[in-house]
């Protein structure tokens, strides 16, 4: 953020929040030391203690003034907190690394990789970037993307199973030479040193998930809503943490997505000359997932409610990733990225110059959905319901725009056949025992590869999906042969082996991850 | 000549209640269409009805009857009538549809080239539509540019309500301001309406109490008295709600005015136009016939047909729909359908229903 906006905007997302709240004594008392106590919480088990100790002493400061100062000291004790939270916020955030960010990515992700080996960097990049570019494809709307960039604001919302995505993003955004976007990480994302480097790098302001006071989610909320509308592109994945099943995402957060109508009507209200808020959904689609023994495991144990944060997953070990880079470059595999169709934020479609577009194609006002008696006006209720509209529109997208590879296409086949060989035995335990059979024979893996990928081509045709170009080009053996050399390459324990004419499966776990990034083809639409 | 001049003189109703701005634009000039507009412009409302046929604007206009629909009712004559979309679409912050579902797309299609994202759209058709299975409501969303949609559904016998005999219904919407700005504009009227968000719920009622309806029909027309007809309007809104459920309707809905409220009034009336055709069904009239000789919609039909099909595809026992689909398409004499019916094991009669 510009310097010149940082302190308007403090002020700015401070009186704002503040107003949100409910203003009578007792709210206002009983908000001030709920969040008070989360706070302490937190600090009790931060492991910095020279921060949490420092931290400490800023809330027992607040707390004797709310003491004190009665109805007016708590008023401004909760004045103190919010600015507290937004300074915090906006203070993670430099002004010369953000202008630097896109021309530093590249480079430090060339870097990210060679660095763990210098031998590859001779091997693998006589050629620098060049490489890089051969893997990471990135199709669909580019030229929408890069003409609306300039006409209005553009929220970046993509598909999210990998830290490695907050990585790519800025790789793309590089590649299509659009500005730096306004991304909130999380900060284990900034704890391992290495990555860390990269973040501080691409735009990002660090967000502290550990903070579970409401408070500090509305700073936040408030916070991207409001750079919004000062015209910074800003960058987040609505499905709030990685998948943790491998499927595409079907269920959003809100609350964030709802800030891109906020300052929509904010700017209308205003008569910015500029009021456009542009959402632009993404898909990152890669053959392997770095994380996927962690995530799938997670998911296993209660769809990851346990361990929202993950701190110990193969991203913070170096070795991890090396594998996987190894194994993407190795195997001429391919990161699919789609720029799905631009929408407004009310989930209609745009063209290129930036008109919504109805069903038909007929071009729509759309000013005209948050008129009230003459004027733009907010509605909570309504505004809901639209932002719920938008999430539709954004699932919709990430599944047309999803790329299904060998990997998935495989997985799916085998583990449908586990399923109906296996008719009464739930999910649970035919992960765990692996069902009446340990393999099935090759000619039937064949038989249904080709059957599902037959499914997946019409579903593409219907423009409901996207394959990778090996799946057109392949046939049923080459297809299986691609799949079993990408899960060697990089899953420690085998997932899928071929033992004479038979098909062994091992890591079912694994498969269900993969396999879950296709949607259902048996049932009809 | 002379009349001419006359014409000249007197300025079209339609361009002057245009110019003051309407309270809301009926789309549809069938019998319920008909109906609707009525009762708004009794309750005092700025209201147009958008007809398709010209003769039948001009009657409505000059003679203010609808001969077609109510033979012996007298319009109010403030009601206009009108065939220009163009020109009464963007007059209206509130558009109401009252189209059969057969042309339902086409017609709100139409509508779709003059509606603005500020405008409410309701309808109030109780159908599927045939092959797609697509609620109304989902059509609205695709032939337009609306987002504040919502529909109208509950016991509403054309005839009564034409009468001013106090009736109820449901509006359904996710949408709070819909809900309010339906119930301000019938506030006062006959028609009470009664708020919900469950659109789904509210859409399958109406649409599958018709099938019900039929079904009651043939049931009357084989001599069978109160108790079969309990029977099958009981285990009818037992299969409306499995079919509901199944769908993401809320449980909670068919209790109300769109499920049982419905059912309880169109199986009862003879003056039910599903009911009448499966009622001459059983007196041994081929679907053709009964068909051919009425002019108004029996809605019931072509929903058979659609639910019937979904409910395959969603692999769901609703033995009534099977018994309306195998006496309206299949061949099947009403006798038969009784008799099968019978035949069926019996189970127990209620089950936990549960979203998929």
């Amino acid at each position: 953020m510009r310097p010149e906006d940082q302190n308007r905007t403090v002020v700015e997302v401070v009186e704002r929040v503040f107003s949100h709240q409910k203003q009578d004594v007792a709210s206002i008392e009983q908000l001030l030391f709920d969040t008070l106590y989360e706070e302490r919480r937190r600090l009790e088990t931060e492991k910095d203690r020279k921060k949490a100790a420092s931290e400490m002493a800023f809330y027992r400061r607040i707390q004797a003034k709310a003491l004190k100062g009665g109805v007016e000291g708590q008023r401004e004790a909760l004045v103190a907190v919010i600015r507290h939270f937004a300074e915090e916020i906006l203070g993670h955030f430099n002004e010369t690394l953000f202008r630097l960010a896109t021309q530093v990515v590249p480079v430090a992700l060339n870097l990210l990789l060679n660095t763990l080996s210098p031998l590859r960097l001779i091997r693998d990049f006589p050629n620098g970037l060049g490489k890089l570019d051969d893997h990471v494809l990135i199709e669909g709307d580019k030229a929408a993307l890069q003409s609306l960039s300039q006409k209005g604001t553009v929220v970046l919302v993509p598909t999210h199973c990998s830290n490695l995505d907050s990585i790519l993003i800025g790789y793309v955004l590089h590649r299509l030479g659009l500005p730096p976007f306004l991304y909130g990480a999380g900060l284990n994302l900034f704890s391992n040193k290495l990555i860390g480097f990269f973040m501080h790098r691409l735009g990002a302001y660090k967000v502290d998930r550990r903070k579970k006071a409401p408070l500090y989610k509305d700073v936040l909320k408030t916070y991207a809503g409001y750079s919004m509308e000062l015209g910074y592109h800003n960058l987040f994945f609505p499905g709030g943490t990685r998948s943790r099943s491998g499927s595409v995402e079907k269920k959003l957060k809100l609350g964030l997505l709802g800030m891109g109508l906020d300052a929509y009507i904010h700017n209308l209200i205003r008569k910015k000359d500029r009021p456009d808020i542009f959402i632009v959904p993404c898909t990152f689609n890669y053959q392997l997932v770095l994380e996927a023994e962690t995530l799938i495991d997670d998911y296993l144990k209660e769809a990851g409610k346990s361990r929202y944060i993950i701190e110990d997953d193969e991203f913070s070990r170096l070795k991890r990733i090396l594998d996987f880079v190894s194994g993407l470059f190795s195997l001429d595999s391919r990161i699919h990225v789609v720029v799905s169709r631009p929408l407004d934020v009310f989930g209609n479609l745009l063209d290129e110059e930036g008109n919504s577009l109805d069903h038909r194609g007929r071009p729509i006002d759309r000013r005209k959905y948050v008129m009230n008696q003459g004027g733009p006006a907010f509605h909570k209720q309504r505004d809901q319901e639209y932002t719920q509209e938008l999430a539709g529109a954004i699932v919709e997208a990430y599944h047309c725009d999803t790329v299904i590879g060998s990997v998935q296409l495989v997985s799916r086949a085998v583990f449908q056949w586990l399923k109906e060989a296996n008719p009464d035995v739930d999910l649970y335990r035919l992960l765990r025992t692996g069902g009446s059979q340990p393999s099935l024979p090759l000619p039937e893996a064949y038989r249904r590869i080709l059957h599902t990928l037959d499914l997946l081509k019409k579903r593409e045709k219907a423009g409901k999906i996207r394959l990778d170009s090996s799946l057109k080009k392949l046939d049923p053996v080459a297809l299986l042969s691609e799949a079993l050399a990408h899960l060697k390459s990089y899953h420690t324990q085998p997932v899928l082996t071929r033992k004479g004419d038979r098909l062994f499966h091992e890591d079912r776990n694994l498969l269900l991850f993969y396999q879950n990034r296709v949607p259902e083809l048996e049932a009809p639409e | 000549m002379k009349a001419k001049t006359a014409s000249k003189r007197r300025p079209s109703p339609l361009k002057e209640g245009l110019k003051k701005g309407l309270d809301a634009l009926v789309v549809g000039g069938g019998s319920f269409g008909t109906v609707l507009a009525t009762l708004l412009v009794r309750n005092r409302k700025k209201v147009a009805l958008w007809v398709r046929r010209k003769e039948q604007a001009r009657e409505i206009n000059r003679f203010h009857t609808n001969k077609a629909y109510f033979p012996e009712a007298k319009l109010p004559p403030n009601l206009i009538a009108t065939t220009s979309l163009r020109e009464s679409v963007a007059a209206a912050p509130i558009v109401i549809m009252a189209i059969p579902s057969k042309s339902f797309r086409e017609v709100t299609r139409q509508v779709g080239d003059y509606l603005s994202g500020e405008q409410v759209l309701v309808h109030a058709t109780k159908g599927i539509e045939p092959e797609t299975y697509r609620r109304m409501s989902e059509i609205l969303k695709e032939e337009t540019c609306a987002l504040k949609i919502g529909a109208i559904s509950g016991p509403n016998l054309a005839k009564e309500l034409m009468k001013g005999d106090p009736a109820g219904a449901v509006i359904a919407s996710h949408y709070e301001e819909v809900i309010q700005k339906i119930q301000s504009l019938f506030a006062g009227a006959s028609l009470r309406l009664y708020g919900g968000y469950d659109i789904i719920g509210a859409e399958i009622g109406g649409a599958f109490k018709n099938i019900i309806a039929l079904v009651t029909g043939c049931a009357s027309g084989m001599g069978f008295g109160d108790n079969t007809k309990s029977l099958v309007i009981t285990r009818g809104l037992f299969e409306m709600a499995q079919y509901g459920v199944a769908l993401g309707a809320d449980v909670f809905t068919f209790g109300g005015l769109a499920g049982i409220g419905d059912l309880m009034a169109t199986c009862n009336s003879p003056l039910s136009r599903n009911y009448q055709v499966g009622l001459r069904l059983s007196k041994g009239e081929t679907l053709k016939q009964i068909l051919e000789s009425t002019r108004q919609v029996a809605e019931g039909v072509p929903t058979t047909r659609a639910v019937h099909e979904q409910a395959r595809v969603l692999n769901l026992d609703l033995p009534f729909v099977d018994a309306a689909h195998a006496t309206l398409f299949e061949g099947r004499t009403v006798q038969d359908l009784f008799l099968r019916l019978s035949e069926r094991p019996t189970s127990m009669e209620l089950v936990r229903l549960f979203p998929r």
